[in-house]
C-alpha cells in the first residue's frame, strides 16, 4: 500500500507569521532525506510541525503510511508518534529526564508502541548497538553521569528502542564536540541501513550531511530553495542560493586557495603553561594547556584546531594577555610581553581578540560607536572618536549611520562585524580570532572569513584563527597546530599537515571531517 | 505593573501631601470628640479612644511605615550590591568566603535577631531601619554577585580589558550599568518584605515608638477595639495589604520583564 | 549522600554555635538587666541573685559555662519566671508551637501545590492570572492582620470558632493554623507554579511527548519531581517565616506556644528564656534546612552529589 510519508505544500505558521510555505517532499521507506539550510529557514519547524512537537500549526498535507496527519487530534497523532517513528533531538544534556536512569528511559521507549517490558540483556544490546560504551554499568546510571556524546547515543538507542520505521533527527549532532559529529552521524545513518528505517535529518552543516543523505532540500527563509539528489546538489548546484551556500561551505577536498605572503616573525610563544584550581576548596588542579609553544609572522595566518576542552582558546588568551598563564614566556619582536595584570594599554593595542558569540560581546547598554570607540577611549582625544568609528563601520562593510544603534538590533553577523571595527579601532598587528565565524550562518560567516582575508590583505594583520573546524582551518590557514589534552600535538604548514599527518589525534580529526 | 504603581503612588502621595491639609493632625487630642464615629466633628474617619484623629493617623502612620521601609531597603541596596559585586568581581577563595557568610546570616532566625537587637539597643526608629536592612541586604548580594559572575563571563568584558580599560573602569562602565536594572527589580521587592517587617515590629511593640506611629501599631490598636469598631482593624489592615501586594506585582513584573529581555 | 548531609552538619553546628555565642554576648553586654527593677534592690541581694545566675563571673565564663549547660540541655533558669526553668517552659511551651506550625506548614503545602500545578498547567490562560494574583495577594496578608480578621469573623460576629485559649478539641486550632497557612500557601503556590511551567517547556519534555506518552503520564513520571525542586527550596524560609508568624498568632489567640514566650522574655529582659528560644528556632530552622537539602536529593539525583 501507500507507504512512506509524503509532505504536500506544508505551510507552519507561529501566532500569525508564516514560517515555512509550500514544502514538499517525500520519503520513501529507507531512504534518508536532509532539510539543509541557514538558521531560522524553517527546517525544524517543517520537521516536527506534523507531528505536534513545535509551537507551530500546520495546513497542506503531510500523510505518513497513508495517515494524514495535518488536522490529526493530538490523542491520535501521539500513538502515531509512539508507534512508527523514533526522535532524536539537538539537545542531548537535556533531552534525557534527570531523575530517571538509563534503564528507565529505555523501558519507558521500548514500551511506547504496546511491547513488553525489555530484559536486561535485551537493554544491554540496545546500548551495545549504539557503540555505548559498559553498557552494563549504564543502564543503573543517571543522565548527568553521561557525556554529552554518550547521552546522545541512549537517546538513539531510546529512539530505535521500539522498532519505528522512521527515524526524525533534529540536529542530532550540532551540540556535539566537533570530534565526535562524523562518528555519531554514521552511526545514524548505519543504524538506518541496516533496519531499513528512513531518516528525515535535520542540519545546518552541509557539509557533514552531504555524504549520507539520499536526497537534499535546500531551504532559504522558508521556501524550498533547491531540491535533488545529495550528490548532485553538492557537485553541481542549479540554483543561485544553492551555489553560494556549497562555495560557503569548506571541505577537505576543495582545492587550495592561495594566500598573502608573509613576512618576519612578530610573535613567539614558548612553553606556555595554564592550570586553573579545582573549583571549591579543596587542593588540585586543572591543566588547561600544558608546555604549548607557537609563533606567527607578519601577514600569516596560524590555525588552532581542536575538539572543546583541548585548550586551544586557553592558549589563545593567554597570548593575548587575557587569561592568566602559570609560566612561559610570550614575546613580541623580541620583546617579552609582561603578565596579564601588568600589560598596559600599548601592548594589549597589538593583539585584539574576536570572541565567538557576537552579541554576547557587545555592551548591549552601549551604541555601535561608543563600542567601537571602547579601546580609543584610551588613546585618541574625545572629539576624533565619532569620526574613526564611522570610518571602521565602512571599513568592516557596514552603513556609517550604524553607530547609534544598540546591540540589540544588529544581526549576528551585523554584530561580528561591529566586533571586529571594535578590534580594529586599537590599530592591532595581530588578532586573535576565537571561533568567530562558528555561531554564524554558512553565508554569513563565509562573509566574516573573507573579511579577515582582506584585512589582512590591506593592514598586513597576523591572524590566530582558533577554530574547530579542520575544513576551515585548511582553508584560511597557512599553518595549522592540532590540540588535545593541552598540548599542541602537531604543528604544520597546511599541505604538508594533509599530505603527511604525524600525530594520532591530527589523523583522528581528518577523518572526522572527511 | 501599571495599576499596581499607581495604587502605591496614590496611597504614597496622600500619606506625604493630606495630613498637614486636616484640621487636626496625628498626636492632637479632641477631648470634646472622643471616640466619635466617621464624619463627626470633622474627623472623617472618627476618633480613637483618646480622642485622636483616624484618619491623620492612618494617614502618618503610612507615611512611617513607608519611610522606614524605603529607608531600610536602601540600606539594604547598599550593602547588598558592594558586597555582592565584589564577591562576583574578586571571585575565587573571596568569593566563597564571602558568600559562606551571607549562606551562614541566612541561617539566622534573623527576625528574632531584629527584635534581640530591638530588646538590647532600645527601641529607636534608626535602629529599627538599621537592624531591618542589615538583614535583607542578604538576598540583594546573592542577586548581584550571580548577575555581576555571569555577566564577567561575557566576552565584552574580556574585550573591554584587550580595549586597556583598566579593571575599575570596567567595573564602573560595564558591570554596575547591566546590574543596575536586576537590583532596581530585587529593591522593588525588598520594600514591601521591610514594610511587613517593621509592621510586624510594631505591633508587638518593638518597631516604632509613639508619639510617632506606623501601619503595625494602628493594626495593634485596631485588633484590641475591633468587636466595637471593625473599621479601626480593617482600615489600616487594608491600607498595609494594599501596599505589600501592590509593590510586590510591581517588583515581580518588573523582575520578570527583565529577565524576558534578557533572553 | 551521606558526604553531602556531613558537609551540612559540619557548616551547621559552626552556625548555631555562633548564633548562640552572639546573642549570649549581646544580651550580656546590654544595657538594663531582669533586676533593675522600679525598686532599686539591696546590694547584698543583688550580689546574691547575680552569683546564683553566673553573671559575677567573666564573659566568656559565663559562655563556656552556658554552653557546658546547654549541652547537656539544659538551659537554665528562667529569670522571669522564678520558679520555672527554661528547659521546663521550652517543654510544655514546644508541642503547642509544633502543632500550630506542623499542621499550618501540611495545609500550605498541600493547597498551595495543588493550586500551583493547576494554574501551571493553564499557563497563560485567564484562571492561571487570577490564580496567581490571588497567591500574591495571599503573601501580602501579614499573620497580625489576618489573625485578628479572621477571629472578628468566625468568632466574634459569627461565633462558629473559639478565639481565644485551647479546649478539649481540636476546633481552637483551625484560626491559628489558617492565618499562619495564608501567606506560606501563596509563596508555594508560586514557586510550584513557576516550577511546572518552567519543567513544561524543557526539552525532556518534548522527548517524552516525543514517545507518544500520555499526558498525565508524563506529568506524574517526567515533570513533577523536578518541577517540586524550587518549593523544596522553600522549606527553610518557610519553617523561619512560620515561627516568626506563630510569634503573632501566639499572641493574638492567646495561646502557650514559643512564641508568647519569646516576646514576654524579650519585653522583660528575660536573657535565659530568650537564648533558649533563640537557640532553638536556629536548631529548628538549620534542621529545615538540612530536610530540604535530603528532599532536594530526591528530587533531582544531580543534588546528591553535594
Amino acid at each position: 500500500m501507500n507507504e512512506g510519508y509524503v509532505v504536500r505544500n506544508l505551510r507552519v505558521c507561529v501566532r500569525d507569521h508564516v514560517i515555512v510555505e509550500d514544502i514538499s517532499f517525500t520519503l520513501s521507506p529507507g531512504e534518508i532525506v536532509a532539510l539543509a539550510g541557514a538558521s531560522g529557514a524553517g527546517k525544524s519547524m517543517s520537521a516536527m510541525t506534523p507531528f505536534g512537537l513545535s509551537a507551530g500549526v500546520a495546513s497542506g498535507s503531510a500523510i505518513l503510511d497513508g495517515i494524514e496527519l495535518v488536522g490529526l487530534p493530538e490523542r491520535q497523532l501521539s500513538r502515531v508518534r509512539a508507534e512508527n517513528i523514533g526522535f532524536v533531538f539537538q539537545q542531548p544534556l537535556t533531552a534525557l529526564t534527570p531523575h530517571r536512569t538509563v534503564r528507565q528511559h529505555l523501558q519507558e521507549a521500548a514500551m511506547q508502541a504496546g511491547g513488553s517490558k525489555p530484559d536486561k540483556t535485551a537493554m544491554v544490546a540496545m546500548l551495545d548497538s549504539v557503540g555505548l560504551s559498559r553498557p552494563e554499568e549504564r543502564l543503573a546510571q543517571y543522565p548527568h553521569r553521561l557525556s554529552g556524546g554518550e547521552r546522545q547515543r541512549v537517546l538513539i538507542a531510546a529512539a530505535l528502542a521500539h522498532g519505528p520505521r522512521y527515524l526524525i533527527a533534529d540536529e542530532p549532532v550540532s551540540a556535539l564536540d566537533a570530534a565526535l559529529r562524523g562518528e555519531i552521524m554514521a552511526l545514524l545513518v548505519r543504524l538506518c541501513r541496516e533496519r531499513g528505517m528512513a531518516m528525515l535529518l535535520v542540519s545546518h552543516d552541509l557539509a557533514g550531511i552531504e555524504h549520507h543523505a539520499d536526497r537534499l532540500l535546500l531551504l532559504e527563509q522558508g521556501k524550498v530553495a533547491e531540491s535533488g539528489t545529495a550528490r548532485q546538489i553538492a557537485t553541481s548546484p542549479a540554483t543561485d542560493y544553492g551555489k553560494r551556500l556549497m562555495a560557503a561551505t569548506p571541505r577537505l577536498s576543495e582545492r587550495l586557495p592561495p594566500l598573502p605572503e608573509m613576512g618576519e616573525t612578530l610573535l613567539e610563544a614558548e612553553n606556555v603553561h595554564v592550570h586553573f584550581p579545582k573549583p571549591g576548596w579543596g587542593r588540585g588542579r586543572i591543566d588547561a594547556v600544558v608546555d604549548a609553544s607557537l609563533t606567527l609572522a607578519k601577514g600569516e595566518t596560524l590555525a588552532l584546531v581542536g575538539g572543546s576542552g583541548s585548550g586551544k582558546s586557553t592558549l589563545g588568551r593567554a597570548i593575548a594577555g587575557l587569561g592568566s598563564m602559570a609560566s612561559g614566556l610570550i614575546s613580541w619582536q623580541g620583546e617579552a610581553l609582561p603578565l596579564r595584570q601588568r600589560r598596559s594599554a600599548e601592548h594589549r593595542r597589538l593583539i585584539q581578540p574576536v570572541f565567538q558569540d557576537p552579541l554576547a560581546s557587545l555592551d548591549p547598554r552601549w551604541s555601535v560607536a561608543d563600542i567601537i570607540a571602547e579601546p580609543l577611549r584610551w588613546l585618541v582625544p574625545e572629539a576624533e572618536r565619532d569620526d574613526r568609528a564611522a570610518d571602521l563601520l565602512e571599513e568592516v562593510g557596514l552603513p556609517r549611520d550604524f553607530a547609534t544603534r544598540k546591540p540589540a538590533s544588529l544581526s549576528g553577523g551585523q554584530a561580528q562585524r561591529v566586533a571586529i571595527a571594535r578590534a580594529l579601532s586599537a590599530n592591532p598587528e595581530m588578532l586573535l580570532l576565537d571561533e568567530a565565524t562558528s555561531a554564524l550562518d554558512p553565508l554569513v560567516a563565509d562573509g566574516v572569513v573573507a573579511l579577515f582575508g582582506r584585512l589582512q590583505r590591506e593592514r598586513g594583520l597576523s591572524l590566530l584563527f582558533i577554530t574547530h573546524d579542520l575544513a576551515l582551518a585548511r582553508r584560511a590557514a597557512h599553518r595549522i597546530a592540532v590540540m588535545e589534552a593541552g598540548r599542541i600535538v602537531e604543528c604544520a604548514p597546511r599541505e604538508e599537515l594533509f599530505a603527511n599527518p604525524q600525530a594520532d589525534a591530527t589523523k583522528r580529526l581528518i577523518a572526522a571531517s572527511g | 505593573m501599571k495599576p499596581a504603581l499607581i495604587i502605591v503612588a496614590l496611597i504614597a502621595l496622600a500619606a506625604l501631601l493630606v495630613p498637614p491639609l486636616l484640621p487636626y493632625d496625628h498626636i492632637a487630642i479632641d477631648w470634646d470628640s472622643v471616640r466619635v464615629g466617621l464624619f463627626a466633628d470633622g474627623h472623617l474617619l472618627g476618633t480613637d479612644d483618646l480622642g485622636r484623629d483616624r484618619l491623620a493617623r492612618l494617614l502618618v502612620g503610612t507615611r512611617v511605615t513607608l519611610s522606614v521601609a524605603l529607608a531600610a531597603a536602601m540600606v539594604a541596596l547598599v550593602i547588598g550590591v558592594a558586597w555582592g559585586a565584589i564577591a562576583g568581581w574578586v571571585g575565587g577563595r573571596t568569593d566563597e568566603l564571602m558568600m559562606r557568610i551571607v549562606d551562614g546570616l541566612y541561617a539566622l532566625p534573623f527576625m528574632f535577631v531584629v527584635i534581640l537587637l530591638m530588646v538590647v539597643f532600645g527601641r529607636s526608629i534608626l535602629l529599627v531601619f538599621l537592624g531591618i536592612g542589615f538583614v535583607e541586604w542578604l538576598t540583594m548580594a546573592r542577586v548581584v554577585r550571580g548577575q555581576v559572575i555571569a555577566l564577567k563571563q561575557r566576552p565584552f568584558i574580556l574585550a573591554a580589558e584587550a580595549a586597556g580599560s583598566p579593571a575599575r573602569a570596567t567595573l564602573l562602565r560595564h558591570i554596575l550599568p547591566n546590574v543596575a536594572g536586576v537590583a532596581v527589580a530585587y529593591l522593588m521587592l525588598t520594600v514591601p518584605h521591610v514594610v511587613m517587617i517593621e509592621s510586624f515590629l510594631s505591633f508587638l511593640g518593638l518597631g516604632v515608638q509613639e508619639p510617632l506611629t506606623s501601619l503595625g501599631i494602628l493594626v495593634n490598636e485596631g485588633a484590641e477595639e475591633m468587636d466595637m469598631n471593625p473599621a479601626a482593624l480593617l482600615l489600616p489592615g487594608g491600607v498595609l495589604v494594599m501596599l505589600i501586594a501592590c509593590l510586590t506585582i510591581a517588583g515581580e513584573r518588573f523582575r520578570d520583564r527583565l529577565a524576558d529581555a534578557a533572553k | 549522600m551521606g558526604r553531602l548531609i556531613a558537609r551540612r552538619l559540619l557548616t551547621a553546628i559552626p552556625t548555631l554555635l555562633a548564633i548562640i555565642v552572639l546573642s549570649f554576648i549581646l544580651m550580656r553586654v546590654a544595657p538594663g538587666g531582669p533586676f533593675d527593677g522600679e525598686r532599686p534592690l539591696a546590694p547584698e541581694v543583688r550580689a546574691a541573685l547575680e552569683a546564683t545566675y553566673g553573671l559575677d563571673k567573666s564573659l566568656p565564663e559565663q559562655v563556656w559555662m552556658y554552653l557546658g549547660r546547654l549541652a547537656q540541655g539544659d538551659f537554665g533558669p528562667s529569670m522571669v519566671y522564678r520558679d520555672f526553668t527554661v528547659s521546663g517552659l521550652i517543654a510544655e511551651a514546644l508541642p503547642v508551637s509544633l502543632l500550630i506550625g506542623g499542621c499550618a506548614l501540611v495545609l500550605a503545602s498541600a493547597l498551595g501545590i495543588s493550586a500551583g500545578l493547576w494554574a501551571a498547567l493553564r499557563a497563560g490562560k485567564w484562571q492561571d492570572e487570577a490564580l496567581m494574583l490571588g497567591a500574591t495577594l495571599l503573601t501580602a496578608l501579614p499573620t497580625f492582620v489576618t489573625g485578628p480578621l479572621l477571629a472578628l469573623i468566625f468568632g466574634l460576629w459569627l461565633g462558629w470558632l473559639p478565639v481565644s485559649g485551647q479546649n478539649e478539641g481540636w476546633n481552637w486550632l483551625v484560626l491559628p493554623v489558617v492565618a499562619l497557612a495564608l501567606p506560606v500557601t501563596g509563596a508555594v503556590a508560586k514557586l510550584a507554579r513557576a516550577g511546572l511551567a518552567g519543567e513544561l517547556g524543557a526539552d525532556h519534555i518534548r522527548a517524552a511527548r516525543a514517545r507518544g506518552i500520555a499526558p498525565l503520564t508524563i506529568l506524574r513520571r517526567h515533570a513533577l519531581r523536578p518541577a517540586l525542586v524550587p518549593v523544596a527550596s522553600y522549606l527553610g524560609p518557610a519553617a523561619a517565616a512560620l515561627l516568626t508568624g506563630a510569634v503573632v498568632i501566639e499572641t493574638v489567640f492567646g495561646l502557650p506556644g514559643l512564641g508568647r514566650y519569646f516576646v514576654q522574655g524579650a519585653l522583660n529582659r528575660d536573657y535565659p528564656l530568650v537564648l533558649g528560644v533563640v537557640t532553638l528556632y536556629a536548631a529548628l530552622i538549620i534542621l529545615f534546612n538540612l530536610f530540604a537539602d535530603l528532599i532536594y536529593g530526591w528530587l533531582d539525583p544531580r543534588m546528591r552529589e553535594g
